[in-house]
């Protein structure tokens, strides 16, 4: 299962506007919500916080993964931030999230939801990718970048 | 009745894709003809949950709902192969378990004395980490006995269609 099936331009940013954890995830849910694959926003929102009250999804290595299950969601939703400052995700190791994976599914796709969560860790895996991620002068590279990754 | 043929026990790989729907399709109709066990196998992947909550990206709790999930996932897929099969007068065996799911297969394979696995098309292999990832690969090339991999959908359909 590729990432880059999942995403596109569109669904990409590097010039994110908030620099808050909240406001990034609402930032990252909108451009799913444009893409008209979430039917509620605010019940999206609300399964994304919800999972982050568990605990954060800010992992090590300046990645974050915010995600959720929700009924909202017509088919797997994702996008991506990149911030070259940093954003406080209040991560695992401290350090400030880089890369910032969106993710939400239907209830029914566990099966993909899963997959989709094991390729990002996959790829975020290797520093060389994270570091070409993270120097993504736009949406297309970065969607470049990934997609040259999986293939 | 098992068949006395070349093919006794057949062992169908069921992951949920629309690609082990055909296979599905196909092994029913291998069966049919050649009066072989069939039995549907889906496994529930408790290893990789277990990695991704390692890696912090679930916590506990999360864990534990999709295992769930993917367990009410197979319940659905194994149930809707055993009416397809039986809708062509063909028996079939489900059996759900969990864990690693290509070490799954292999040990069902060698437990259950199939003679042929059957299996849906595999993805495209895109790069050398795919063949360490995908489970379906990996099932390919670790099977102790003869792998099928059932390709043409639309063929497949007309087969599977013609069936009395």
């Amino acid at each position: 299962m590729r990432i880059s099936d999942f995403l596109n331009e569109s669904l990409i940013t590097v010039s994110l506007n908030h620099t808050d954890k909240t406001g990034i995830i609402e930032e990252l849910l909108d451009l799913a919500v444009e893409s008209g694959k979430i039917v509620n926003r605010s019940d999206a929102l609300k399964a994304v916080l919800d999972r982050e009250a568990l605990m954060s999804t800010g992992l090590e290595k300046g990645i974050a993964i915010p995600h959720a299950k929700s009924s909202t969601a017509k088919e797997i939703c994702m996008s991506l931030g990149v911030s070259k400052m940093g954003i406080d995700f209040d991560s695992a190791d401290g350090k400030p999230s880089h890369l910032i994976f969106f993710l939400l599914a239907p209830e029914a796709a566990a099966g993909q939801n899963v997959q989709m969560l094991a390729q990002i860790a996959r790829l975020t895996g290797d520093p060389s990718f994270c570091e070409a991620l993270e120097s993504a002068q736009s949406a297309a590279e970065a969607y470049e970048i990934i997609r040259k990754a999986e293939s | 009745m098992a068949g006395n043929g070349p093919i006794e026990r057949i062992l169908l790989y069921v992951d949920g894709s629309e690609e082990c729907i055909t296979a599905a399709q196909y092994s029913i109709a291998l069966a049919k003809t050649t009066h072989a066990e069939l039995i549907a196998i889906y496994v529930v992947n408790v290893s990789l949950l277990q990695e991704l909550t390692k890696a912090r990206i679930f916590v506990k709790i999360e864990e534990m709902d999709y295992e769930h999930d993917l367990e009410q996932d197979g319940k659905r897929y194994l149930h809707y192969i055993s009416e397809m099969a039986g809708s062509k007068g063909v028996e079939i065996e489900t059996e759900l378990t969990k864990g690693v799911v290509n070490k799954e297969i292999v040990r069902l394979v060698e437990e259950m004395n199939a003679d042929l696995l059957v299996m849906g098309e595999l993805n495209p292999v895109l790069s050398r980490s795919d063949t360490y990832h995908d489970e379906a690969e990996l099932i390919f090339r670790k099977s102790k006995c003869s792998v099928l991999i059932v390709k043409n959908p639309d063929s497949v359909e007309q087969i599977y269609s013609q069936l009395s």
